[in-house]
């Protein structure tokens, strides 16, 4: 099992004053695996570039086997990349920072703390006083309108609301950017529609910078400024789509059939 | 008979509500051991009292040890060095156990030496428990501690072993640096039930060493039994392991409730 990173770039979030959003650039960004035989392998990233604004909102699809989460982690600093870098306002991502927020597929809450603690985990590893943190998991939890379950154990909680428990934990500690990894992958379809219009809320009130990866297109013309479209074998950016669409984007909507459309030809098609 | 009763507990369920199938176990429990005792007490009549004495002898003998308060001087005597020994061998356990199955450096180091050790019997240890710490209570506790120590050393590093990236990637991204962050706030934790059934484990385990080292003359319960064994006085041995069992199902008792509250989390 491996330890943890010592990281020093990471866990300054105290010291600097909150900042709304920050910009993301991904720099020719290659993983390749030990022992790839011919013909490259699962999440194997090629030459990845692309970048996402302060305060926008840009999703990435791709087929399944096309790298997104090899380079969703990658972005996060979990797993390091062998080619090229990630730069987070400029200063390259070297490991896990709290100046991120990542929020997964999976959870991943802390099964042993309660809704509160696990809002206010990250807080604990902050320089802010005792009662800052609480005012900070207060708002949080009202943010995602899990108040009154502030007590309760993740076991008690439905799908959707584990993943909101997740979104104001990494809300919490005021990260740059929220990255997120097929986060309403998991929940049945109404949930996920009503997931998305609340993370678009939260957006909209906190100005984050968000990088959402899914394979759900309807879902990424939903969300995003910008669609990131992949190709796999190895893992590439195909093409950046701008969703040139007001919200709140109506499904039924013409102009919305047409971008999905256009993106799933992106996707189905063959280099 | 037992059906008979079982039958008009049903008839009452309706009633009864949540506590019906607790209370059915626990008259069914009732009559089983009413019946063992019967079988025992029957089986005793046709055998001398030194190969099977009757219930009611080992229920006077109980009393009497009691009354005369050797019973209770036995089990202070036991008492005196299981504690120690579990202790010891508990808390190192699960602290080896933790290290070596976070630390890849440890785990490599001690390897070969944790696969020679493990299979060694902790009673084939008695001569150099007598050689370092004498036929006494610390000689027992490093025996009961041995055995308390590889079953905790496994369950820790199992459940280490167990516990998910996922969550330490988590934690990561929300400022958890360093090993002994992580292993606090996120390793400990996770692994809390496997650690915790190790430890109930070696809490009921750890009165058969107690027994064996006190073959060697450490006074005690064992050392009662044997004696007792010894004179033939069968019913006096039985008195005496039932007193083992009690101590154990108290423990067991105390230590579920305990278990229960510290992982009232779990789904």
């Amino acid at each position: 099992m491996a330890g943890v990173n010592g990281d020093g770039a990471a866990g300054r979030d105290g010291e600097t004053p909150p900042t709304a959003a920050a910009s993301v650039a991904l720099d020719g960004v290659g993983k390749t695996y030990s022992g790839d035989g011919e013909g490259g392998s699962v999440g194997a990233l090629d030459d990845v570039s692309f970048s996402v604004a302060d305060g926008e909102f840009v999703c990435l699809v791709g087929p399944s086997g096309c790298g997104k989460t090899t380079l969703f982690r990658v972005v996060a600093g979990l797993t390091e990349a062998t080619d090229g870098r990630v730069l987070l306002d400029g200063t390259e991502v070297t490991g896990p920072t709290t100046d991120m927020g990542v929020v997964f597929q999976e959870y991943h809450l802390f099964p042993w703390l309660t809704v509160e603690e696990n809002v206010g985990f990250g807080l604990e590893r902050s320089d802010r006083s005792a009662a800052e943190r609480e005012a900070r998991v207060d708002e949080m939890l009202d943010l995602v309108g899990l108040t009154e379950f502030r007590g309760a154990y993740p076991k008690s909680l439905s799908g959707g609301m584990k993943q909101r428990v997740a979104i104001a934990r990494s809300l919490a500690v005021d990260p740059d950017l929220l990255l997120m990894d097929e986060p309403f992958g998991a929940v049945d379809a109404q949930t996920r529609e009503m997931l998305q219009r609340e993370l678009l809320d939260v957006w909209e009130s906190t100005g984050k910078t968000v990088l959402f990866v899914t394979h759900d297109v309807a879902e990424a013309v939903t969300l995003a400024d910008r669609v990131v479209v992949m190709a796999a074998d190895p893992g590439r950016v195909r093409e950046v789509v701008d969703v040139d669409v007001e919200r709140p984007r109506d499904r039924g909507d013409a102009a919305f059939a047409e971008y999905v459309g256009r993106v799933r030809e992106l996707i189905g098609a063959h280099p | 008979m037992a059906t008979e009763t079982a039958s008009r507990v049903d008839e009452d369920g309706a009633f009864a509500g949540v506590g019906l199938g607790d209370g059915r176990r626990l008259l069914r429990g009732a009559a089983g051991v009413v019946g063992f005792l019967l079988v025992w007490h029957a089986v005793s009549l046709t055998q001398d009292p030194f190969v099977l004495p009757s219930p009611v002898a080992v229920a006077g003998a109980f009393a009497g040890e009691l009354a005369s308060g050797d019973m209770t001087t036995a089990l202070y005597q036991s008492v005196r060095h299981w504690i120690p020994g579990t202790v010891a061998g508990t808390g190192l356990g699960v602290a080896a156990g933790v290290a070596f199955a976070w630390s890849g450096l440890l785990d490599d180091l001690t390897a070969p030496l944790v696969r020679t050790l493990r299979p060694v019997p902790p009673l084939a240890l008695i001569g150099f428990a007598i050689a370092w710490f004498g036929i006494n209570d610390w000689g027992a506790a490093f025996i009961i501690a041995v055995g308390a120590f590889w079953i905790n050393f496994y369950a820790a590093y199992g459940a280490v072993e167990g516990v998910s990236e996922d969550l330490l990637d988590v934690g990561r991204t929300l400022g958890v640096r360093g090993d002994l962050d992580a292993v606090r706030s996120i390793v400990l934790p996770a692994s809390l039930p496997g650690i915790m059934t190790g430890i109930r484990t070696g809490l009921g385990r750890c009165w058969m060493p107690v027994v064996a080292s006190e073959i060697f003359g450490v006074p005690g319960v064992g050392r009662e039994i044997i004696r007792a064994s010894n004179n033939l006085r069968v019913d006096r041995a039985i008195a005496y392991i039932l007193v083992l069992s009690l101590m154990y199902l108290l423990v067991d008792v105390a230590f579920r409730a305990v278990e229960r509250r510290a992982l009232a989390w779990r789904a």
